[in-house]
């Protein structure tokens, strides 16, 4: 399938709303699966991904409980709630790192970490498990694919930012995520009804003038 | 040389963005149309039509290629015989008399192959990243059937029907922006000839407009054979192309709080500098009556059978008299004379004749105003990152600058939250219901930024002062859009309606209407409360006759001699 970025955006919003997040962090989640995207990664899978893990019912125990030390939870952390944190306390990555642990799909903190560099005017690096990507917001570097789920995950300044991954105008997510997308984006819209058709759009019943 | 003194500010936010302010909006020379005009004449585009293959039924399909300096662009239109039952401006009809692609480029064979297996359908076809928009249109019935059959017996029009109606077809969606596969606006956003907003789908309209009297005149040919009369130029300069909207664009203005903001904020500083012009020459002053002149005759042709906006007629009309009056003794050269229009139009006038006047005064200071243009795109993604490190106190204070006027209203009173926006399963079609009669608040939008407002700021009291904003949303992800909104405020102080979009007496056209308002649109006719048809490029010059004489002034038809 072959998608405009834009389609993924406002799939992407919809389908999280679906799932059950706040439209604040849907607008986070559809932003971020564009910016995978336009890096040639897989967003709208890592994003399906997440969906399915039904983690908004219950988004306190997906979040940090401190933020003083290593965040973490009793239970695995959603990168949306946990992104949206990291790019909220970007300006706490200038003294030091921020670790969390137990993250689920860390590749969606990828976007976050570049909107901390984008506040923060620099380079960012985000390791998780061994793995490291880059970015400065813009253009993203990866030495290999980031793992499902990560024991370890640490953001801190600088990065050289070499062999950027190249930009992306299109996305193509597989079938069976972006039917997922749908499947979840579903849940936003409201039954046809015939009062709906009728009083909802307000349009005349004939246009044959 | 123009001397600016900058003492007059732009206008107050809680004054211009009052939905029935913004409801009063019209097209003015920032408008997107007259912009593409303007640039299509100064650069000489080359316009041509390669393929015109259109049977007798009026079935086929054409091409018309507008050459720009560095970029070509083509309307491929597929025209198709549409039985009445299946004519319905809706989102949800299914069918239409011409469908349309833009497409980026000159198409091959295999691509107009390709877009006949897709444009037709529309929503339920997709279109490539090649393709810049995808649109259709239907026939105004009354005004098809009068022009064929005049031209066919060797007759020109009735220029009094074409007046009534405005044009022959009227566009039922304009697709850009990535929809349905279509290239996204990031492709062609640098281009100078669409970096503006709507340019797209501005050109893909006036080529539309040039394709549907092509094809009128061919199915007057059609009937009338020998005898038919070619289309006199100076009747079918008249013939626009209408648009008939519904919900669609009302989420868009309050989802693009940025974008909306440009539009306005250019407009707002325009109308500051005029003001702020001590005096006008002796040429302006007169430039500026004679476009008065010519707009009050455009306004005697904008009808509506809908009764608010008879009723905004009639005040229209008596506004037009009063600026006459006006007119006859102020010569319009001394003691900051447009200043004094202004303030005077807010005590005497209707607000349709203060917005009609606010865009009027730019007419004759094209060199101050235009550039202003270039600001109305909105290039800054950053704006949508929230800073978390803002204080609970400050954010409160930016809540309360933008929506200071929600925050003592009851919003426990049904009637201010008696209505819910919400995306219908039916090809999803935006639509406004009744929260307390339909089973529809699950599926509600956030389309109520001063509702949303006063809960987050409610919340907010329990919070001390110089927490984090991060800390607060880390506990209320609910009020997550709501931060970004007000951060976003301090970017654009012309973002946030200043009324309330989901009150029982909310007029949805209103928000229409400041959209169109800025593509240059006219006549505006609502159907219903959140239903309106409009007319775009009536008067405007066809490619054939774009020249920089012709390219700016045309939305005023020139008086008789």
């Amino acid at each position: 399938m072959n998608i405009s970025l834009n389609e993924v955006e406002a799939t992407a919003k919809r389908a999280t709303r679906g799932a059950g997040y706040s439209w604040g962090l849907a607008e986070e989640a559809a932003k971020a699966t564009r910016w995978l995207c336009a890096r040639g990664q897989n967003g709208t899978g890592a994003l399906a991904r997440l969906l399915q893990m039904v983690m908004a019912d219950a988004p306190k125990q997906r979040a940090p409980t401190d933020l003083s030390g290593d965040w973490h939870s009793d239970e695995l952390l959603c990168p949306l709630v946990t992104g949206a944190l990291l790019s909220d306390c970007a300006i706490r990555v200038n003294s030091s790192a921020i670790t969390m642990s137990n993250v689920a799909v860390p590749v969606l903190l990828l976007p976050f970490a570049a909107n901390a560099a984008r506040l923060l005017d620099t380079r960012v690096t985000i390791e998780c498990d061994g793995i490291i990507a880059e970015t400065d917001g813009l253009d993203l570097t990866l030495n290999g694919p980031i793992p499902d789920q990560a024991k370890h995950v640490s953001v801190h300044l600088g990065g050289r930012l070499a062999n950027a991954v190249p930009h992306h105008t299109r996305a193509e997510p597989s079938p069976t995520d972006w039917s997922t997308l749908n499947r979840f984006a579903q849940n936003t819209y409201a039954p046809a009804t015939e009062e709906s058709r009728l009083r909802g759009a307000g349009a005349g019943l004939s246009d044959n003038d | 040389m123009k001397q600016t003194s900058a003492h007059i500010p732009r206008r107050d936010p809680a004054q211009v963005m009052r939905l029935s302010r913004l409801g009063s909006l019209h097209q003015c020379r920032l408008s997107f149309m007259r912009q593409l005009t303007r640039r299509m004449a100064r650069e000489n585009w080359n316009f041509i039509r390669p393929v015109f293959d259109i049977d007798e039924n009026g079935v086929g399909h054409a091409v018309y290629t507008a050459q720009a300096p560095d970029h070509a662009y083509s309307l491929v239109a597929f025209a198709h015989d549409l039985p009445p039952e299946q004519r319905s401006d809706r989102v949800i009809a299914e069918a239409w008399d011409a469908t349309f692609a833009l497409f980026d480029g000159i198409p091959t064979e295999q691509d107009i192959q390709r877009l006949s297996e897709n444009v037709p359908l529309q929503e339920a076809g997709r279109v490539s990243e090649n393709e810049l928009s995808l649109s259709r249109a239907n026939r105004s019935v009354r005004l098809w059937a009068h022009v064929v059959d005049r031209l066919a017996a060797g007759q020109q029009p009735d220029l009094e029907q074409i007046y009534k109606v405005g044009y022959l077809m009227r566009t039922t969606a304009v697709y850009g922006s990535g929809k349905f596969g279509a290239a996204d606006r990031e492709k062609t956003a640098n281009r100078p000839e669409l970096q503006a907003p709507f340019q797209t789908e501005m050109l893909s309209v006036y080529l539309t407009r040039t394709f549907v009297r092509d094809l009128v005149q061919h199915m007057a040919r059609v009937k009338g054979g020998d005898q038919t009369a070619e289309l006199a130029p100076e009747i079918g300069q008249w013939l626009g192309i209408g648009n008939s909207t519904g919900l669609g664009m009302a989420p868009f203005i309050v989802n693009h709080p940025v974008l909306f903001n440009n539009w306005i904020m250019v407009r707002e500083e325009a109308l500051a500098q005029v003001r702020s012009l001590p005096t006008a020459s002796d040429s302006e002053a007169q430039q500026f009556r004679d476009i008065f002149e010519r707009c009050k005759l455009s306004m005697s042709w904008w009808r509506s059978e809908h009764p608010i906006q008879i009723e905004k007629l009639s005040a229209l009309n008596a506004d037009l008299s009063a600026i006459s009056d006006y007119l006859d003794q102020d010569d319009l050269t001394r003691y900051h004379p447009w200043e004094r229009l202004i303030q005077w139009s807010e005590t005497t006038l209707s607000e349709e004749g203060q917005e009609l006047l606010a865009s009027l005064v730019l007419e004759p200071y094209g060199d101050l105003v235009d550039g202003l243009t270039e600001c109305m795109a909105d290039g800054n993604a950053q704006a949508q990152i929230i800073d978390g490190a803002m204080t609970v106190a400050q954010t409160r204070a930016l809540i309360r600058d933008r929506f200071d006027w929600a925050l003592s209203l009851d919003w426990s009173d049904e009637a201010n939250c008696a209505r819910a926006w919400y995306v219908s399963e039916e090809k999803l079609e935006p639509r406004l219901g009744e929260r307390f009669e339909e089973p529809i608040s699950d599926f509600e939008q956030p389309l109520a930024p001063a509702r949303d407002a006063a809960a987050a700021f409610a919340e907010l009291s329990n919070w001390r002062d110089e927490a984090p904003i991060a800390e607060f949303l880390l506990h209320h992800p609910e009020h997550r859009h709501t931060i970004r909104r007000a951060q976003i405020g301090r970017i654009a102080p012309y973002g946030e309606i200043h009324d309330n979009t989901i009150s029982s007496s909310v007029m949805p056209i209103d928000m229409l209407r400041a959209k169109l308002s800025f593509f240059g649109a006219t006549h505006f006719d609502p159907r219903s409360d959140r239903w309106v048809r409009i007319c775009m490029y009536s008067g405007a010059p066809y490619p054939e006759d774009l020249t920089t004489e012709t390219a700016d002034l045309w939305v005023y038809p020139e008086l008789e001699e």
